[in-house]
């Protein structure tokens, strides 16, 4: 009973994160019909970022808001620089272009960094812990799902109760149409893009504060867990990916607690494999959107 | 499984041959200017090309992105190294095995036939999870599990240390020495561009690439796309696992990172910069990203040099590095992605530019074919179908009935739920109640194929065709499917129905580049090419002139005579529909208002209120 709630806990600070990232996702995938393979690069960029400036001295407190612009600059100049130019074309060549731009991204910091791993100093209080009762409650993870809750809270209200919110919305549900009634694209994709680098800006700081590292291949990691959490809630789905996010957060936690110490290095696997499961039973995600074809 | 010999497969296999043999020369040539240091490059070019090619027969005839092809490429891998490493070696590395696959001990080929079974196996488990999610939420749900698929392989690679020899050893061996000569490479890359030209042009192959160009028009000519994507997924995967099974005999080893990202990524750009379309495609992308690597490599590691003058320290110096080869892959992907996705060939294929060119097209326009007589006694009947969408009542208790041979008309005002009632009957839209019955089968909320394959076939609004095959080739699909689900019916062949359509001096030309008017030609003919019992034709003159609707008529009509079918015509032009139809239906707000002749529903009030205002009716 205390590990299914200590399990919990430590689910839903892994889920947050998740959340985060598979929001930003959910949010392009909404204006561009674009599965953003590339969204894991905000945080590997962030993550030398980090790295020269932790290194030269600076303390963490400039680092998370400079982690968070990193993050949006980044994606909105990969908007420009790459998904602007494919605007529009097929479900194929957005993949493959967003796959394209991961590696580009990459393999710059293989080509002027290195290969290997850089190493930054975490805040000391990541690993601190508190009891509550018999639980043992991490600082971290506390902290990690009260900025969730705040940022998610932030990100509904801009949706519902601002302009640029309601042109996304309508955009997400019918781009065409969103413009013929006087949405300008650019604003909404460039906006859309800054939403996405602002919530996998602040999924960064805390990525980058457990990992206390990072590597040119360091963005695979975060991509997948919020496309594969994008994709358990349903692609198009804003809700559905925050639902997505926790979902896999605490599937991972309760596998890895559960699963035989033999087989526990496969836990990722059989995450993919459950995800797997769930499509087949399940095809359209957990969360339901209507996109039906018109003829 | 070949709609003609000729063309479909004494071509391809001319072709291939030739493909093969300027690939054999082009790598011997380089092997000879440069000596024995390239020999290796080459080998693993070839190899390459093997992989390439079968993940073409998958991605370019489905237009489905997988990232999972290497993923089976892994299983294959392993499958072969575990059963073909000798029972000594195994002892060594790996003498826990599951299954006693410790003490198997088998030559090279069979296991590599065996791997190959394995992974087909897979595939097929694979295949139905892909079939699933792909039909409800499209291609992407697709490619997000073919990703996950690498990830699970490349995982339990690292992870099932007692199968695969872990993360940092892996499997080495020496089967008598490494692969040592290069015939078994030779002979399996001959065979895979066979198999990929070959399939292209078989039936299956027709069919999944009319569900590439356009899903839901394959669907509407009794097309079920699911079934062609299985079989070009466990097709291309095989030859993909042979690929893989002789990489890993190649190298004599394998690790979890050989078959992971880095060679998901050389093979899909090989592919997309080549051409996903087109299997020479394939092979050219082969040859120039394995050019390049080598040059971007060489350029990394030594800098640039022509005629002994050294640019290094010059001002190039920041771009040639090392690992500049992973920045070229990346760059390429992109570069291609972004000023042309289509790659370097598109889809041109060599043997069918040898056809064009060798044989000459001399067919004459075949003679009109006699009128066929339709069967009075099918009849088509939908009974109080009724659909709504969220709180929108589309339709209320709408029904029609028809028989074969007559033409009957769908009219009202927009929005009155005509092309709703025609997605009921043609099964894109599920009613909220209802049937739709053909000869007292209950074809209620079956799938299109499944209805379309019953005799009921439509055209749409928005045209849909198959743009980038040939006119010929649109027809050809819905005959294909003609003739294994109408077989029973007297056929018309391509030829016939393309040139009852008008469209004899158009036929070899894409249907994306014809006129509006031809295009309606063509959704025709398609439609009429599945013999249908009931042709269901969606305002078939929108946007066209007087003369072009009074031309289209007829066409509809000599059409439908030709196949013996009903027609039933959608329109909300009152004096077009009353000049073609037998009988009318008329709707409004979702209810059948008025039902009867022309003449009838041209003198009825409570249609000349529909139309024209309450005060007209007065």
């Amino acid at each position: 009973m205390i590990e299914l709630a200590q399990n919990i806990i430590d689910g839903f600070g892994r889920g947050s994160i998740y959340a985060l990232l598979a929001l930003g996702v959910a949010v392009i995938f909404g204006v561009m019909h674009l599965l953003n393979f590339a969204h894991g690069e905000l945080i590997t960029v962030s993550g030398y970022v980090t790295f020269w400036a932790i290194s030269a001295g600076w303390s963490w407190y400039i680092m998370v808001p400079l982690i968070i612009f990193t993050a949006v600059a980044t994606s909105l100049l990969i908007e420009f620089v790459a998904f602007s130019r494919v605007r529009g074309a097929g479900d194929f060549t957005l993949l493959l272009t967003s796959f394209g731009v991961h590696f580009v991204v990459s393999a710059i910091f293989l080509l002027y960094v290195s290969a290997s791993v850089k190493t930054f100093n975490r805040p000391g209080w990541v690993t601190n812990t508190y009891s509550v009762g018999s639980l043992n409650v991490e600082v971290f993870d506390t902290v990690v799902i009260g900025v969730t809750a705040l940022a998610l809270l932030g990100t509904t209200l801009l949706l519902q109760r601002t302009m640029f919110g309601l042109a996304l919305r309508a955009a997400a549900a019918d781009f065409d149409t969103a413009r013929l009634m006087g949405v300008r694209s650019n604003l909404v994709i460039r906006g859309a893009f800054a939403l996405s680098g602002f919530l996998a800006g602040i999924a960064g700081v805390f990525w980058l504060m457990r990992a206390g590292s990072t590597t040119p291949t360091a963005g695979i990691d975060p991509m997948l867990k919020g496309v594969l959490a994008a994709l358990i809630g349903g692609l198009g789905s804003l809700r559905g990916a925050v639902l997505g996010g926790f979902t896999l957060g605490l599937a991972e936690v309760l596998l890895r607690s559960r699963l035989p110490d033999s087989v526990a290095g496969l836990t990722e696997g059989v995450v993919f494999v459950l995800i797997a499961v769930l499509f087949i039973f399940r095809p359209q995600g957990l969360l339901t959107v209507a996109h039906a074809e018109r003829v | 499984m070949f709609p003609d010999l000729r063309r479909d497969v004494a071509f391809p296999l001319v072709g291939a041959v030739g493909i093969f043999i300027a690939v054999v020369a082009g790598g011997a040539l380089y092997q000879g200017i440069l000596g024995g240091a390239a020999e290796r490059l080459v080998t693993i070019a070839l190899i390459d090309a093997i992989i390439v090619v079968g993940i073409q027969i998958y991605v370019g005839n489905t237009g489905i992105l997988s990232f999972g092809h290497i993923g089976f490429g892994a299983i294959a891998g392993y499958t072969f190294a575990v059963l073909a490493i000798s029972p000594e070696q195994k002892a060594g590395r790996i003498p826990d095995a599951p299954l006693g696959l410790a003490d198997v001990a088998m030559g090279p080929w069979p296991a590599l036939a065996i791997a190959v079974l394995v992974t087909v196996l897979v595939a097929v488990v694979i295949g139905i999870g892909l079939a699933r999610s792909g039909a409800e939420s499209g291609a992407v749900a697709a490619t997000v599990i073919t990703l996950a698929l690498l990830f699970v392989t490349h995982e339990v690679a690292r992870n099932w240390p007692e199968l695969t020899g872990g993360d940092r050893a892996g499997l080495s061996f020496s089967i008598g020495g490494a692969l040592d000569s290069r015939i078994p490479i030779y002979g399996a890359l001959l065979l895979a561009i066979v198999i990929a030209r070959l399939y292209r042009q078989s039936r299956s192959g027709r069919l999944a690439v009319a569900a590439r160009e356009d899903n839901l028009a394959a669907r509407a000519m009794g097309v079920n796309p699911l079934v062609q994507q299985m079989v070009a997924l466990l097709i291309s995967v095989a030859v993909v696992s042979v690929g893989a099974g002789l990489r890993v005999y190649e190298n004599g080893s394998i690790l979890p990172d050989n078959f992971f990202f880095d060679l998901t990524l050389v093979t899909l750009v090989m592919l997309i910069v080549g051409g996903r379309n087109s299997v020479t495609g394939a092979i050219v992308g082969v040859v120039v990203m394995t050019a390049g690597r080598e040059l971007a490599r060489r350029l990394g590691q030594e800098g640039f040099e022509i005629f002994g003058l050294g640019l290094d320290g010059a001002p190039l110096d920041w771009i040639f590095r090392e690992n500049l080869q992973t920045v070229f892959l990346g760059v390429a992907m992109l570069g291609f992605m972004i000023w042309r996705p289509s790659g370097l060939l598109g889809d041109w294929e060599f043997d069918e530019w040898l056809r064009r060119r060798l044989a000459r097209d001399d067919k004459t326009e075949p003679e009109s074919r006699p009128p066929t007589k339709a069967e009075a006694t099918d009849v088509l009947v939908a009974d109080e179908v009724s659909v709504s969408f969220g709180g929108f009542q589309a339709l209320d208790r709408a029904g029609l009935s028809a028989r074969a041979g007559e033409v009957v008309g769908i009219i009202g005002p927009n929005g009155a739920g005509k092309t709703t009632l025609v997605n009921v009957v043609t099964g894109m839209v599920e009613p909220t109640s209802g049937s739709v019955t053909v000869n007292g089968t209950d074809l209620t909320s079956a799938p299109p194929f499944e209805i379309a394959r019953n005799g009921l076939v439509r055209t749409f609004q928005n045209l849909r065709l198959f743009n980038s095959l040939t006119v010929r080739e649109n027809v050809e699909v819905s005959t294909l499917v003609a003739r294994s689900h109408r077989g029973e019916r007297d056929l018309p062949t391509v030829d016939q129905l393309v040139a009852a359509a008008g469209l004899w001096p158009h036929r070899d030309r894409r249907a994306g580049e014809l006129d509006y008017g031809n295009s309606r030609r063509l959704e025709l003919a398609r439609a009429a090419g599945m013999v249908p019992t009931f042709l269901l034709l969606d305002e078939p003159t929108s946007g066209m002139s007087d003369t072009e609707s009074l031309a289209m008529i007829e066409q509809v009509r000599g059409m439908a005579d030709l196949v013996g079918a009903g027609a039933i015509v959608i329109d909300h032009d009152l004096n077009f529909i009353t000049g073609i139809c037998d009988r009318i239906y008329c709707l409004d707000q979702g209810r059948v208002i008025a039902e009867g002749t022309p003449n009838e529903i041209r003198a009825d009030p409570v249609v000349q209120s529909a139309y024209l205002g309450t005060a007209a009716a007065t």
